[in-house]
């Protein structure tokens, strides 16, 4: 799956998760989003790994910078 | 109501928004759905007006990572109307912030706190073949110590704790050793807690997250990652379920358990229709599964009853017909007797549920009502709405888990009262008999044999007095609500004065049935809690309450007796008492009244109570 397609998925996810319109980007980062806070991070992650069926290993999500790489992470768990 | 409609009535500012935010938040039981409705609270509470009670100051403290507990509690809490502040301690330093008096934790000044010790740091440091007993006695020093440091936490901060126990470890690594021995970590932790439970004193209350992890599945409730990562507790899903029984203990401190379960008849407890399918007809008892399941419903009510919730019916039948079934019906569990009170007649049920709280004196706000049909349970939400209406549903096999769903009778402590209670509703109804047929009240109450003790707070009767003071609200003077810990704060001071008083007539046992708490200051001595069970108004129980407050105020070298009235909802019924015993109001706003009456002018008053013992005399 490519970095686009991963996105028009993960943007699905955060039309029924953030009560504002973010729309998923690869520069986008949590300090972006004023709704995205530690609490809303643990809840995109179970959202996420729901949406994909993936489990992300220990340490991969914290490692992504923005969503791109989040996104590269995704791809590569679901090829795995 | 979906997810899309929720979010579009939180937005718009709809006030129904509320309700069912509340409802089903109580029931949420995955991470997901319980942050998809604390984002939208917190979103609609731009536009909702901000809650005037004072807030509750809630400090997290141990092992765990406490964030985001906090934030699911914080939300549970506030869907049922307490607001909070809240401490978060720091990871993992729970002990020394209880054992320094000078932490940050002291300084918050928390109503409650509770204490979430870590679970893998609870072992047994010796072998797995050293000697059971010795084992065993390391489960109780593990015990005993965080007893020992929720017991320091009291004394010194004067708040209540809620004490979590261990979750058990799911690890394969022992086998089936695991099991015989105490030394593993599974059965190590399963003895600890098992201590924790028995020897906990009352103030410390245990939230049990070993049975929640049971519940669950220790598998589903642990999570690797999520401790590595921020250290958790267990899975997001868990931490709803340590949330949930965390609110449902804090709420309950506040509100009580319900009093009153009021039962529809068909379809609720037995199958069928009496007026249609006869005494024969109906579905109870074990020749059929569906009977079986009406059948363990009535077990089930029947032991709640012995627990001290009072059962009613409230139901549309004929009344000689209903009857019927409970006299003559060989498989009903339930029969007249197990009823405070029973009305099966044509009258809509939310005036008969009034009705009802008339004659057992309670508030309609003790009251739950169960049926298996939604109409109903609407008809009495409309007209009715302080009764929380449980609908049952189609299945007779869910009703009892349907029912405690909704957590409203369980208790915090089982007194002897509780257990005795419907016993004493019939009795009630006895005298009430009687009084029917004494026409002249004095000879009425004479014929009754009263029988009185006042005695000073004593630390036996606590649990009792903790759960008058914590559930009275009618005749209650100024609601003022005390923990346990306060009140054993109370026996040691000699500037207080503190009884209660029991009553026995020829029916039986009232038991302890009102408390009086006052201060002395100065030369006057001031009432500020003056309770009584509503079970027993009129019987002059007021006026014995009365002369020894006044006897006491002579005691203690007191030249006037000062009391308060701090107006509710519900304790209108007391608003004049000070002024009929002939006090004077000094003090008069909307909030407090104060009342004023001089020793040489009170006159002691007459009853047919016969005091056998009075408060700080030798028995």
């Amino acid at each position: 799956m490519k970095q686009a397609e991963v996105l028009a998925k993960m943007q699905e996810v955060f039309d029924g998760i953030f009560l504002e319109k973010v729309a998923a980007k690869p520069e986008l980062s949590p300090a972006d989003v004023e709704e995205w806070d530690s609490l809303m991070q643990i809840s995109l992650v179970i959202a996420i790994e729901q949406k994909f069926r993936v489990r992300f290993r220990v340490g991969e999500v914290e490692a992504a910078r923005n969503l791109g790489e989040f996104a590269d992470l995704i791809a590569k768990r679901i090829e795995a | 109501m979906n997810d899309a409609q929720l979010k579009s009535l939180a937005l718009s500012g709809d006030t129904a928004f509320w309700g069912y935010l509340a409802a089903r938040s109580r029931h949420a039981e995955s991470f997901s759905e319980l942050f998809f409705l604390s984002t939208l609270r917190k979103k609609a509470r731009r536009v909702a007006t901000e809650s005037v009670q004072p807030r509750l100051r809630l400090a997290f403290v141990g092992g765990y990572n406490l964030y985001p507990l906090h934030e699911l509690v914080e939300h549970l809490l506030t869907i049922r109307g307490i607001e909070c502040e809240r401490f978060l301690g720091e990871y993992d330093n729970y002990v020394s912030e209880v054992l320094d008096s000078s932490s940050p934790l002291y300084a918050f000044k928390p109503d409650i706190a509770f204490i979430l010790p870590n679970g893998s740091r609870c072992r047994f440091s010796g072998s797995l073949l050293d000697a059971v007993e010795r084992q065993r006695q390391a489960a109780v020093g593990a015990a005993e110590h965080l007893l020992n440091l929720a017991r320091t936490f009291i004394v010194r901060s004067g708040a209540a704790v809620i004490l979590a126990n261990l979750g058990l470890p799911g690890e394969l690594g022992l086998g089936s050793f695991r099991s015989r021995t105490l030394g593993a970590d599974w059965s190590f932790r399963k003895a600890v807690n098992l201590e924790l439970g028995l020897r906990a004193p009352a103030e410390v209350q245990i939230c049990d997250v070993e049975f929640l992890s049971a519940r669950r599945g220790i598998a589903a409730a642990e999570d690797a990652r999520a401790w590595y990562e921020s250290k958790q507790l267990g899975s997001p899903d868990f931490l709803v379920d340590v949330a949930q029984e965390l609110s449902h203990l804090i709420a309950s401190r506040r509100q009580g358990p319900k009093k009153v379960l009021v039962l529809d008849l068909d379809h609720t407890l037995w199958g069928g229709v009496i007026a249609e399918d006869g005494i024969e007809g109906i579905e109870l008892g074990d020749s059929s599964p569906r009977g079986e399941a009406f059948k363990s419903f009535q077990k089930y009510l029947l032991a709640l009853s012995e627990r001290g919730v009072l059962l009613a019916v409230c139901s549309k039948n004929d009344h000689a017909r209903a009857i019927e079934v409970f006299e003559k019906h060989p498989e009903m569990v339930l029969r007249l007797e197990h009823f405070a009170a029973f009305k099966a007649n044509w009258e809509p049920k939310s005036d008969n549920l009034q009705r009802i709280a008339d004659e057992l004196r309670l508030g309609l706000d003790s009251f739950v009502f169960a049926d298996d049909n939604p109409a109903e349970i609407e008809i009495v939400r409309q007209f009715q709405p302080q009764v929380e209406g449980v609908l049952l549903g189609p299945d007779p096999a869910e009703f009892i888990s349907r029912l405690q769903a909704g957590r409203h009778f369980e208790p915090r402590n089982i007194t002897e009262e509780d257990l005795g209670r419907t016993a004493q509703y019939r009795q009630e109804r006895r005298r009430t008999e009687l009084a029917a047929s004494v026409t002249d009240m004095p000879a009425y109450l004479a014929s009754l044999e009263m029988r009185g003790t006042i005695k000073e707070f004593d630390s036996l009767d606590l649990p009792r007095i903790a759960q008058l003071i914590a559930r009275s609200n009618q005749f209650n003077l100024t609601t003022i609500r005390r923990s346990e810990t306060e009140l054993q704060g109370l026996l040691a001071r000699p500037d207080y004065l503190c009884f209660t008083m029991r009553l026995e007539d020829r029916f039986g046992d009232s038991g302890l049935i009102s408390v009086v708490i006052a201060k002395i200051e100065g030369d006057a001595l001031v009432v500020d809690t003056w309770l009584m069970s509503c079970r027993v108004l009129k019987r002059q129980v007021e006026d014995e309450i009365m002369n020894e407050i006044f006897r006491l105020a002579g005691a203690a070298g007191c030249a006037k007796v000062r009391g308060l009235y701090l107006p509710t909802a519900k304790n209108g019924i007391v608003a004049g008492i000070y002024e009929e015993f002939g006090f004077k109001r000094t003090e008069d706003s909307a909030a407090r009244k104060e009342f004023e009456l001089e020793l040489e002018k009170y006159q002691t008053r007459l009853t047919k109570i016969r005091v056998s013992r009075r408060a700080y005399e030798a028995s």
